[in-house]
């Protein structure tokens, strides 16, 4: 399953804004020169055979008045399955992953990002994890943002 | 905003988080469903936009599954008069999707983070002498994902 040029050249457009407008995808087909249901019926097979995650608002968590961080821990070999599985748990927790240093050894080895509806809740739910897995739970939230924009070249 | 009108976008939100309707007018669609004009659910969503609260109103790709299968989180020590410069430099490369300050600890002097994505390692790894030459910084970790546990987008 590969995606053809209608289909990256409308991914590509995707990765910006839809148009607010009562029939956003007429718009984008006058853009891009592609029929409107064919947008439409392109966007569905790449969200079907995941492609495509979702075409929704992406939501700033702290606009939105939540707060979040990125935590790290150093969780021993023989307890990764179990600590991962602990921390994935919560809801706020979108992302968690495994890492390694590649040109240095660096102090923790699970890094993993959380939101939480304020301070006291984020707060809680580390301090939380670190009474129920024993470890110490690095906090390092946002000081400066600089970019945040995930957005790929398509090939 | 009074409270009616945060109840409305969040509503608003909680309705198309998962995804708008792939249908001629997906505006008018979510307006039915929720109970508000097509027009006010493009005002609001304009507003949200324009406010911050959303980021953007676009698609999430599955990057692994395109192909761009490399990323690399790379982080810097950087002295904190410096932190502006460096900062704005990393992220004028198309690679760094994110690219933020964070604070040090005693075990962690690291305040600088970049994400960096890329078809290959090889393309990160560019990117990463890219930024040493243009910042001349030197102390730097490349930290690699070795599993993914958990990875969805933010939800509310």
């Amino acid at each position: 399953m590969i995606l053809c040029d209608t289909d990256r050249k409308i991914l590509h457009r995707l990765q910006s804004n839809l148009p607010l407008e009562s029939r956003p995808f007429l718009a984008l087909s006058k853009e891009l020169g592609i029929d409107e249901d064919t947008i439409i019926e392109r966007i569905k097979y790449m969200i079907d055979n995941k492609f495509v995650r979702r075409l929704a608002p992406i939501i700033n968590t702290q606009a939105m008045g939540r707060e979040a961080t990125l935590a790290a821990i150093k969780v021993p070999e023989d307890r990764i399955e179990e600590v991962s599985e602990i921390i994935n748990e919560y809801t706020g927790v979108s992302h968690n992953y495994l890492r390694k240093g590649k040109n240095k050894e660096i102090p923790y080895n699970m890094w993993f990002t959380m939101s939480a509806k304020d301070d006291e809740e984020l707060n809680s739910n580390l301090k939380e994890i670190e009474d129920r897995t024993g470890l110490v739970v690095r906090s390092l939230p946002t000081v400066k943002k600089f970019k945040i924009g995930v957005k790929f070249k398509i090939y | 905003m009074d409270d009616k009108n945060e109840d409305i976008d969040l509503k608003l939100i909680k309705y198309t988080q998962e995804g708008l309707p792939l249908t001629r007018t997906p505006y008018k669609d979510i307006g039915v469903a929720i109970g508000i004009p097509e027009e006010e659910v493009i005002q609001r969503l304009k507003n949200l936009l324009e406010t911050g609260k959303i980021r953007r109103l676009a698609a999430s790709i599955a990057h692994r599954k395109i192909g761009i299968n490399a990323n690399a989180m790379c982080v810097w020590k950087v002295p904190k008069e410096r932190v502006d410069a460096v900062g704005k430099i990393m992220a004028k490369f198309e690679e760094v999707t994110h690219c933020y300050e964070r604070p040090t600890y005693s075990d962690w002097a690291y305040n600088v983070f970049t994400m960096i994505h890329g078809y290959t390692d090889e393309e990160c790894e560019a990117v990463i002498e890219a930024i040493k030459k243009q910042t001349g910084l030197n102390d730097y970790v490349v930290l690699y994902s070795e599993k993914e546990f958990k990875k969805v987008g933010v939800r509310i």
